[in-house]
């Protein structure tokens, strides 16, 4: 397989797919995190937060409390926002950017395909050859 | 109190038509009553004159302690005494020659330490509004007709923030009063406590100073120092910006500036390095939990581009005087305002200062960025 060709690795029945909890699947050093959103949309996240490295689906998925006037508390978001184990940096599920940055860091996405109840992941060769700990941070 | 505001505001600030205005501005210089205490009583109504008269207030305002008596016995410089039987800076007119002329100064901002420790906690909360009114009103009347390039920080009683923002709309209006000086006491400066008095500053576009008293780590209701007494005074020196952290930390975590949107802070004597690693640390920590303070709603970093300078003395000499400049270029040019602190022993006087910036970078700090922060016009 070349680098730039896709690979479909198994997930799993779309029925184990619920939200606010990822299910990891690993094909070499790669670990990605798969999760479903409360719209039904299916999220694939690779399990490295672009921060320190940690692996963020371990985090909260949950929502968060925008920016409001002072002393007003606001709950958004329920299920639309990734929360890293490690420094609590926030990713927004729904774009991977991190939130409220003016020059966000950002989650890499992995395309799904769902055919006969069965989720697959579409990972491209150069994303499997990748070492685990060393590659810098995703952009 | 029977002074307010009488002159007009647009003609005593135009600054001397002779001096450009560009000269020099100092943020921080530090003016005495000329008598001592006793030198507020014309400026006090009659029953709590006689009430200070008879508890002897004038020997009872001084409030050191012997771990932090300046080693060599005083603060204020003997070079700067307008006579030998006179304190330095107890004279505008010597302190008009002797500082503004002598360094081709278009603007200094007067701030009494001595009253500021009075109203921090020297005094009780009822005699701080009496002694903050007439420190206003002496120093406007005795020292700001002396020459218009005497810029006045007005005295508020921390004690009582219903009375403080009373007493900035009491004197808030006068032309040369370009400041409020917030004599520090143990209520961190985000703490709601704070809001009738930035209400007050900013209807009347005055910034708010914090500058240390002298009550901090003495009193209790003054701020103390973390980590423990200091024993010395060199040690205690060394560590008062710790309180200037927590309070511009208290600031952006409370949402003042959220609140308060043209609210401008300025950190009066505590050097400008230690910004550095605090606002570098409060960035960090609020893109994690940001959440926990939801009114933050943008890095501290902006908040403070926004709202707040600090002065640079006492200026840090390390070695390589390079590094200092990258310090300055870290913490922004335009953040920074050039102080003396005069009379003061640790003064930073003009001619030798920041020489290692560019004269363009240096002209900011010494002459224009004090423009957006004092109401000089």
């Amino acid at each position: 397989m070349s680098a730039s060709e896709r690979q479909e690795i198994l997930v799993g029945d779309a029925a184990e797919l619920v939200d606010g909890k990822f299910k990891i699947v690993q094909q070499g050093a790669l670990k990605i995190g798969v999760t479903r959103l409360r719209d039904g949309t299916i999220r694939a996240v690779r399990n490295w937060c672009p921060h320190k490295g940690a692996a963020i689906c371990k985090g909260i998925i949950g929502g968060t409390w925008p920016p409001s006037a002072p002393g007003d508390l606001v709950f958004d978001r329920e299920g639309e926002i990734l929360v890293c184990p490690w420094h609590g940096f926030e990713y927004d599920l729904r774009t991977g950017d991190e939130l409220y940055r003016k020059a966000p860091t950002r989650l890499r996405f992995y395309e799904v395909v769902e055919r006969n109840a069965k989720i697959f992941l579409l990972v491209s060769g150069r994303a499997l050859e990748a070492p685990a700990l060393s590659e810098p941070p995703a952009a | 109190m029977s002074i307010s505001s009488e002159l007009d505001r647009g003609e005593a600030n135009t600054i001397d038509a002779k001096r450009p205005d560009t000269g020099i501005i100092d943020c921080d210089v530090h003016p005495l009553l000329k008598n001592g205490f006793p030198s507020l009583y014309p400026y006090m109504p009659m029953p709590w004159r006689e009430r200070f008269k008879r508890k002897r207030a004038g020997q009872a305002a001084a409030g050191l302690t012997m771990r932090f008596a300046h080693p060599n016995g005083f603060i204020i410089r003997e070079d700067a005494r307008p006579h030998d039987d006179e304190l330095a800076g107890s004279d505008p007119a010597f302190m008009v020659t002797d500082l503004l002329d002598a360094n081709d100064m278009t603007a200094c901002a007067l701030n009494s330490l001595q009253t500021g420790a009075m109203c921090a906690i020297l005094a009780s909360a009822d005699e701080s509004i009496i002694i903050a009114s007439a420190a206003n009103d002496y120093f406007i009347q005795e020292w700001l007709p002396v020459d218009k390039r005497l810029r006045y920080a007005i005295v508020v009683p921390s004690q009582d923030p219903n009375a403080a923002a009373h007493e900035i709309r009491r004197v808030g209006k006068h032309a040369q009063v370009c400041a409020v000086a917030v004599p520090p006491i143990a209520m961190a400066l985000g703490n709601r406590y704070w809001w009738p008095v930035y209400e007050a500053a900013q209807e009347l576009d005055l910034p708010v100073f914090l500058h240390v008293t002298g009550a901090e780590g003495i009193y209790a209701g003054a701020p103390m120092p973390a980590g423990g007494l200091p024993d010395t005074y060199i040690e205690r020196y060394v560590t008062l910006s710790q309180a200037a952290e927590a309070n511009l930390t208290s600031l952006i975590m409370n949402g003042a500036f959220e609140r308060f949107p043209r609210l401008r802070v300025l950190f009066v004597e505590y050097g400008f390095v230690w910004p550095l690693p605090a606002l570098l640390r409060m960035d960090r920590l609020w893109r994690g939990l940001r959440h926990e303070v939801p009114w933050v709603r943008k890095s501290p970093i902006d908040y403070v581009n926004q709202h707040v300078w600090f002065t640079t003395q006492p200026i840090e000499e390390p070695g390589d005087p390079r590094d200092l400049e990258k310090i300055v270029k870290m913490i922004g040019v335009e953040n920074l305002c050039f102080s003396t602190d005069y009379p003061h022993w640790d003064n930073d006087m003009p001619m030798q200062s920041l020489r290692m910036l560019s004269p363009a970078d240096r002209e900011k700090i010494m002459c224009r960025n004090a423009r957006h922060v004092l109401r000089l016009s």
